[in-house]
């Protein structure tokens, strides 16, 4: 056994492990911190598969960012997790055979011999300084150059939606605009009134005498 | 070509050893003797009144999605950015299009104020 196959199989083990820990870990903030463990294994399978830019932006995209999101998700939820847990046998055998026609439907394209699964010898190895994303740029920005603008409308409309269902504005903040606090002048704050001179009534200085007393 | 990425595969089983190795040694070594009044949790001197994790404002999940979305943008730059010389002015407007698209939902966001943190 070649040495890639070797951590090929620790990868595909450390894999599987931090999957099924996903879906079984009772507390949902160690189930994301396990996803995470699953994306970073999942980039070193890119990383053996020699696509290495793949493997990079799995880290950054969805180590970086997604769980991140998915993070804020689970904390921003007040859910009885107990609660939750409550109906899980009387579930069970729906969610077994959704599960189990899932697991029959792949079983039934990986064995087919369209797929020829058991024939397939894997890529020649690239050469020690071929560049994996300079493929890419060649291909995305030219042949795939329609699903790529496509993409910044997808983008586009993520954005605007994100915005139209969670943008609120608080009423009760007291927000400071550093814009109108820099602009302001002196006739917008202070009103100087002209009034006749009052002589003070004696009853009133005596309570405040006696109020400094006091 | 996977020998480039032998020094990798090193750092990460280093970095695996030095964070788990002194965890390991602790829980293996350490003397371990719990009672209840040392598990009991402590908080200025009275029981704690309900469960420390609350609810996090839904704004967050906005910035954090914006984030997302940026980064995105950013992860088809490189391999434009390596191939530029090739495609030459054809690849330059490629690109000029998505950013204008994205700088239309900034644009967007901006005027909506949800980069303002009241």
């Amino acid at each position: 056994m070649s040495f890639p196959t070797v951590v090929f199989y620790v990868l595909s083990a450390i894999l599987i492990f931090a999957g099924l820990r996903v879906i079984t870990a009772k507390n949902p903030v160690h189930a994301a911190l396990y996803l995470v463990l699953a994306f970073f294994t999942s980039a070193g399978h890119w990383l053996l598969l020699e696509s290495e830019f793949l493997a990079i932006s799995l880290v950054l995209v969805y180590v970086g960012a997604v769980m991140v999101l998915f993070l804020f998700v689970v904390m921003m939820l007040d859910i009885n997790f107990e609660k939750l847990r409550e109906g899980f046998w009387k579930n069970a055998p729906l969610a077994g055979t959704v599960g189990l026609i899932m697991v029959g439907e792949m079983v039934l394209i990986l064995m087919s011999p369209e797929a020829s699964l058991g024939s397939y010898k894997g890529a020649a190895p690239l050469a020690a300084d071929a560049s994996n994303i300079r493929e890419l740029g060649r291909l995305i920005y030219t042949t795939y150059l329609w699903p790529f603008e496509l993409a910044a409308v997808v983008l586009l409309v993520g954005m605007v939606a994100a915005i139209a269902l969670t943008m609120r504005k608080r009423k009760d903040t007291k927000f400071v605009n550093p814009g109108d606090q820099v602009v302001v002048r002196r006739d917008d704050r202070v009103r100087l009134v002209k009034m006749a001179a009052v002589k003070r009534s004696e009853p009133v200085a005596e309570a405040e005498s006696a109020d400094q007393q006091a | 070509m996977l020998q480039n990425y032998f020094p990798i595969l090193l750092f990460v089983i280093v970095g695996l050893l030095v964070g788990v190795g002194p965890i390991l040694l602790g829980w293996l070594v350490a003397p371990n003797r719990p009672d209840p009044e040392k598990l009991s949790p402590y908080e200025c001197g009275f029981e704690a009144f309900e469960d420390a994790r609350m609810k996090f404002d839904v704004r967050y999940y906005l910035v954090a999605i914006l984030f997302i979305l940026f980064d995105l943008e950013i992860t088809f730059l490189f391999p434009w950015a390596v191939v530029l010389k090739e495609l030459g002015a054809f690849g330059f407007g490629v690109m000029v299009e998505f950013i204008a698209v994205l700088t239309l939902g900034f644009v967007y966001m901006w005027k909506k104020g949800a980069l303002e943190w009241e």
